[in-house]
């Protein structure tokens, strides 16, 4: 069944947006990530327009996002502190991201720029994931109990000024590289239409030592209010947000993501870290390769205006 | 279906015959075409008969005749960009802009245009595709023509240009019929018609038709919404995916 998207002016599948978004929704619930960063790509592969995919997923990512807060916040889950923090220099970051978006679409670079955003951040983080998982398998494997690193190892970043007490996440640390994981996070989710949780996760964990109970929680609720914040931003500047579009594929993901939330219990933890970061490396490999591989054909068109 | 053979009786039997001055009565199916959430293209028929120039002695035409209709859709401002490989990889680096480009252009004829007419007589009413990419541009004659082709191309391989050579009918010497069928990708705006009757090579009458492509009902809501409402559009997504994640998160509770 055919369905006609307003905004990207095209008809789709229906069956095919739902059943992506809840491909992708069964993925997230597995890993426990937004699942923007396969999204986007998807539909980009598809054939809808870059910018339409990159605004509409956005609005998905809220969707997805927030039963897995709101569940966390229930459980106590979430350092609100901290994700005030992080939500507030993310919507700034947000804020770049998003005027950037503009200016480069128009300058016809934005495919350019969101693929080699694709390949350079996903191929290091997949690459860190296998490591780490990979040393996981190996050592439990050999018998040999993992240790993570204690929380109260320090860092040069322990150093800086401007030190906040942070109650829920016992840390007592400096603002500075949190506003800068927020920018961070802001800047590139909302220029390629990710979450970014398979960022800040690691960012919180490895960087900030923020304990592992409200690790994911507050990463979500910052996902939650950064996305939706990015989506208005969308929906002003770029005026590409599909709501049909965002919609089928929510649908199909909140739907999709339990079944996944309730398969990934039969998985161990360092073999679900080595299959997403497999995840992550196969999709930034995908852009690399559209990157140096002679195209099909060199020429491309776009409409720089509306319609008259 | 009905309305077409009736018109078509009514053609038949009132289209009488001679001469060069003659006129054009001609038709389309549809006067718009309503872009619903299942719209997946339609099917527009032309449909005309070639009778005397009012008023005139003559009482019927001789033909042959042959008939072109050019579809013409809404204009944009559209880019042709071209990628070149530096260092290790692929990218945009050259572009040329089309001012007022047609976003759908098809054309429609009895038989092979070049045997119509004079290529020159076609340029100049634009019944080419290539016609529209040659119109003055900054970019410089070369490059303009160079990436006039690849766009049309372009428009071509994605259905929204194109030329049928055999489209258009003829039912009888003076009755002819055409049919297109407007992809889903068809934007949507004012769209023309304009059929030409040719005689001996040269245009001996020509009339145009409007109709109309428009987003109607909750597509049409939800397109004006969003550019009209940019913000409260946007803030509706939100609530629509806050809500839609609550809901699942409640649904599926275990």
């Amino acid at each position: 069944m055919q369905i006609y998207l307003p905004i990207a002016e095209l008809s789709v599948n229906l069956f095919f947006l739902v059943g992506i978004g809840g491909a992708v929704g069964f993925l997230s619930g597995l890993f426990g990530v937004g699942g923007g960063f396969l999204l986007t790509p998807l539909l980009i592969f598809s054939g809808v327009p870059t910018s339409v995919a990159v605004s509409s997923v956005t609005g998905q990512v809220v969707a997805a996002s927030t039963s897995g807060a709101l569940s966390h916040y229930r459980r106590g889950g979430i350092d609100l502190h901290l994700a005030m923090y992080l939500i507030l220099s993310g919507i700034l970051g947000a804020f770049g991201g998003v005027a950037t978006f503009s200016v480069l679409r128009a300058n016809g670079q934005l495919d350019l720029v969101i693929a080699v955003g694709f390949v350079v951040l996903l191929g290091f983080v997949g690459i860190l994931m296998l490591q780490e998982a990979v040393r996981a398998l190996l050592k439990s494997r050999q018998g040999v109990v993992v240790r993570e690193r204690l929380p109260n190892q320090h860092s040069w970043i322990h150093g800086l000024p401007w030190r906040v007490r942070f109650k829920k996440s016992r840390l007592y640390i400096s603002v500075l590289p949190v506003l800068a994981i927020g920018l961070f996070i802001g800047f590139v989710g909302s220029l390629l239409g990710i979450g970014g949780g398979f960022v800040m996760v690691p960012a919180l964990v490895y960087l900030l030592r923020v304990p592992g109970n409200v690790v994911i929680g507050t990463s979500l609720a910052q996902v939650v209010a950064m996305m939706a914040a990015t989506t208005i931003m969308h929906a002003v500047q770029s005026q590409s947000v599909d709501i049909l579009l965002a919609f089928c594929l929510m649908v199909g993901g909140t739907a999709g993501a339990q079944f996944g939330a309730a398969a990934g219990q039969h998985l161990r933890g360092e073999q679900l870290r080595g299959l997403l970061a497999l995840l992550v490396l196969a999709v930034a490999i995908r852009f690399g390769l559209s990157l140096v591989l002679t195209p099909d054909d060199v020429f491309s068109m776009a409409v720089t205006s509306a319609v008259r | 279906m009905n309305r077409l053979v009736a018109l078509l009786l009514i053609v038949l039997f009132s289209a009488v015959p001679a001469g060069a001055a003659a006129r054009l009565v001609s038709g389309v199916s549809n006067d718009t075409i309503q872009i619903t959430s299942s719209f997946d293209g339609e099917r527009l028929t032309f449909f005309g008969t070639i009778a005397p120039e009012a008023g005139s002695e003559q009482r019927y035409v001789e033909g042959p005749f042959d008939v072109v209709i050019v579809v013409l859709g809404p204009t944009q401002d559209r880019v042709a960009r071209e990628k070149t490989h530096n260092f290790g990889i692929w990218l945009n680096t050259e572009q040329v802009e089309f001012k007022r480009f047609p976003s759908y252009f098809h054309v429609l004829s009895s038989r092979r245009l070049l045997e119509i007419a004079d290529i020159n007589l076609l340029n100049q009413n634009f019944i080419l595709p290539e016609a529209h990419a040659m119109i003055p541009n900054i970019a410089g004659f070369m490059k303009t023509l160079v990436f006039g082709r690849e766009l049309i191309r372009l428009m071509s391989e994605q259905g929204l240009f194109g030329v049928q050579e055999n489209g258009v009918r003829f039912h009888s010497d003076t009755f002819y019929s055409a049919q297109l069928t407007l992809p889903s990708s068809a934007p949507p705006g004012p769209y023309i018609a304009q059929t030409y009757v040719f005689q001996n090579g040269e245009i001996i009458a020509r009339k145009s038709e409007g109709f109309a492509v428009r987003k109607i009902a909750f597509e049409r809501f939800l397109a004006q919404s969003a550019t009209q409402y940019p913000l409260l559009y946007g803030i509706a997504c939100v609530v629509l995916a806050l809500f839609t994640g609550w809901l699942g998160g409640v649904l599926f509770r275990r």
